[in-house]
C-alpha cells in the first residue's frame, strides 16, 4: 500500500522569512540561557573549588539532579507545576528559566574541570616572580582557564542551540515552533522539517566557525573551524 | 497545596499506575539502550569507512562525513519529526516505538562515529606504520592493534552519550510513544496534579540515570591508566 508523494518545496518558499525570524529567536534563547548558565556555572565551580563542605554539598546535589533528569521534564515541571504555588510563568519564561538552570548545572561541571587544570606549580611560579593576587588571576589563571575551557564551552553552546527546539513543545514560536505551525497550515511535513533542519545546520555551522575563530586567535585554543 | 498532594498520594500510587509507570520506564530504557547499541555498531562502521584509502570508496567516505556532520547539527526533535513523517508518507505501517528507535539510531550513530573516530586517532600514527610493516591488512590492524588500545578512550564518552540518550528519549513522547514522559502527560490529563506527576517523573528518570552515571564514572576511573609515550 505505497502512496506516491511528490516533494513540493514551492509551497514552503514563501515561509522562509518566517523560519529565518524563528531561527533568530532560537539563537536569542540559546544565547540568553548560555549567558545565565555561565554565571551560575562560574559561581558553582567557584563554590565547588573554594567553598565549605556545606555549600559544596548543595552545589553537587544541584548539578547531579539536573544533569540526570531530562530538560523537557524539568521545563514541564516549571510550566505546569509552579502555577499550583501561584507562580505563573509564560511559556517563553518557563523555557528560558528551565534551560538556564539546566545549562548552569552542565557548565558548573565543565568549569570545575577547567579550574582544577591550573597546576599549583604554575601559581607558585607566579608568586616567586612577585605577581600580586590580581596579577596571578589576570596573567596566569585566566589565560590558562580560557584556553582549556573555550572548546568544551563552545561545544555546549552548540548543543544548547539544538536544545532550544524543545521550546516548540510549549508553544514558543522559535524555529521548530514555526515549523510546527507551517506544517499545520500546508501539510508539507517533509519539506517543512527538512528546510528547518537546514536552518539548524546553517546556524550551528556559523556558530562553530565564529567560536572557532575567537578561540584560536583570542585564546590560542586548539579548535576546528567547521 | 501540600495537603492536596498528600491527599492524592494513595490514589496516584495505585497498582495500575505503578505498573503503567514501570512499563513506561522500561520503554524509555529500551529505546535508549537498543538505539545506543545499534548506534555503536553503525558508528563503528562509519568510523572504519572514514579510515579507508581506496579511491573507489571516496564517495562513500564523503557520505559518511556528510551523515555524521549533518545529524549532529539537527535537533533530535526535528530528526524525530522527519523520520515520523517520512514513514507516514511512505505508507509503511511501523509502530511508533520503531519510528522513535530509528530516530535515536540515526542520531546515536552520528555521535558515536565521532567518538570512535577520536578513539582511533588517539592511537599513535607509528602503530599503523608498524602494523603495515608487518603486512597487516587495514581490518587486521584495526582488530589487533587499534581497538585493543582505543577502547579505553572510546568507552567513557560512549557511555556518557548513552546516558544522554535516556534523557533525550523524553522527546519521543511528542509523536505518541508511550515512554516515561508520555505516561506522565497521560496521568496529568487524568487529573493528578502536575507537581506530583512531573516530580515523580524527575525522580524516576534520576533513578535510571544516576546509577548508570556512577557506573560510567567508575569505568572511567578504572580504565584511565598512565599512558607512556
Amino acid at each position: 500500500m505505497t502512496m506516491s508523494y511528490t516533494l513540493q518545496y514551492g509551497q514552503i518558499w514563501p515561509y522562509l522569512p518566517t523560519l529565518a525570524a524563528g531561527a533568530l529567536l532560537s539563537l536569542q534563547i540559546a544565547f540568553l540561557a548560555f549567558c545565565g548558565g555561565l554565571l551560575i556555572g562560574t559561581a558553582g565551580a567557584a563554590a565547588l573549588t573554594f567553598g565549605g563542605s556545606m555549600i559544596r554539598r548543595v552545589v553537587r546535589a544541584y548539578v547531579t539532579f539536573l544533569t540526570n533528569t531530562p530538560q523537557l521534564v524539568q521545563i514541564y515541571f516549571l510550566y505546569f507545576a509552579l502555577p499550583d504555588t501561584g507562580i505563573l510563568l509564560s511559556s517563553y519564561a518557563a523555557v528560558l528559566i528551565g534551560m538556564t538552570l539546566n545549562a548552569g548545572a552542565y557548565l558548573t561541571d565543565i568549569q570545575r574541570a577547567g579550574f582544577e587544570s591550573v597546576r599549583a606549580s604554575e601559581m607558585e611560579a607566579a608568586q616567586v616572580l612577585g605577581f600580586s593576587r590580581m596579577q596571578q588571576i589576570r596573567f596566569v589563571v585566566l589565560p590558562h582557564v580560557a584556553r582549556v575551557l573555550f572548546p568544551p564551552l563552545s561545544n555546549q553552546y552548540i548543543l544548547m542551540t539544538l536544545g532550544t527546539s524543545m521550546a516548540a513543545i510549549f508553544g514558543v514560536e522559535e524555529l521548530t515552533g514555526r515549523a510546527f505551525n507551517i506544517n499545520a497550515q500546508t501539510f508539507r511535513s517533509i519539506e517543512v522539517f527538512s528546510v528547518t533542519a537546514g536552518f539548524y545546520v546553517v546556524i550551528t555551522l556559523a556558530a562553530t566557525t565564529i567560536l572557532g575563530l575567537i578561540g584560536r586567535f583570542a585564546f590560542r585554543a586548539r579548535m576546528r573551524l567547521v | 497545596m501540600l495537603t492536596r498532594l498528600v491527599a492524592e498520594l494513595p490514589e496516584f500510587f495505585s497498582y495500575y499506575n505503578i505498573v503503567f509507570l514501570a512499563k513506561a520506564a522500561l520503554a524509555t530504557f529500551a529505546l535508549s539502550a537498543v538505539g545506543s547499541i545499534t548506534g555503536v555498531l553503525a558508528g563503528f562502521a562509519l568510523a572504519v569507512t572514514r579510515l579507508t584509502r581506496s579511491i573507489w570508496l571516496a564517495p562513500l567516505r564523503w557520505l559518511t562525513v556528510l551523515l555524521t556532520e549533518l545529524f549532529r547539527r539537527i535537533p533530535f526533535l526535528v530528526t524525530l519529526m522527519l523520520v515520523f513523517f517520512a514513514f507516514q508518507l511512505s505508507g509503511f505501517d511501523l509502530p511508533l516505538f520503531a519510528v522513535a528507535l530509528i530516530a535515536v539510531f540515526l542520531i546515536a550513530s552520528a555521535y558515536l562515529a565521532e567518538i570512535i573516530r577520536a578513539g582511533f586517532e588517539s592511537v599513535h600514527r607509528n602503530q599503523w606504520d608498524a602494523a603495515a610493516a608487518m603486512n597487516f591488512s587495514m581490518l587486521e590492524t584495526i582488530r589487533y592493534v587499534i581497538v585493543p588500545q582505543a577502547w579505553r578512550i572510546i568507552l567513557p564518552p560512549a557511555f556518557g552519550f548513552f546516558i544522554l540518550f535516556i534523557k533525550d528519549t523524553a522527546l519521543a513522547s511528542q509523536i505518541g510513544v508511550i515512554e516515561l514522559t508520555y505516561a506522565g502527560k497521560v496521568l496529568n490529563n487524568k487529573g493528578f496534579s502536575a507537581a506530583l506527576v512531573f516530580g515523580t517523573l524527575l525522580v524516576l528518570y534520576f533513578l535510571i540515570s544516576y546509577p548508570l552515571m556512577r557506573l560510567g564514572a567508575r569505568l572511567e576511573a578504572s580504565l584511565a591508566q598512565p599512558r607512556h609515550r
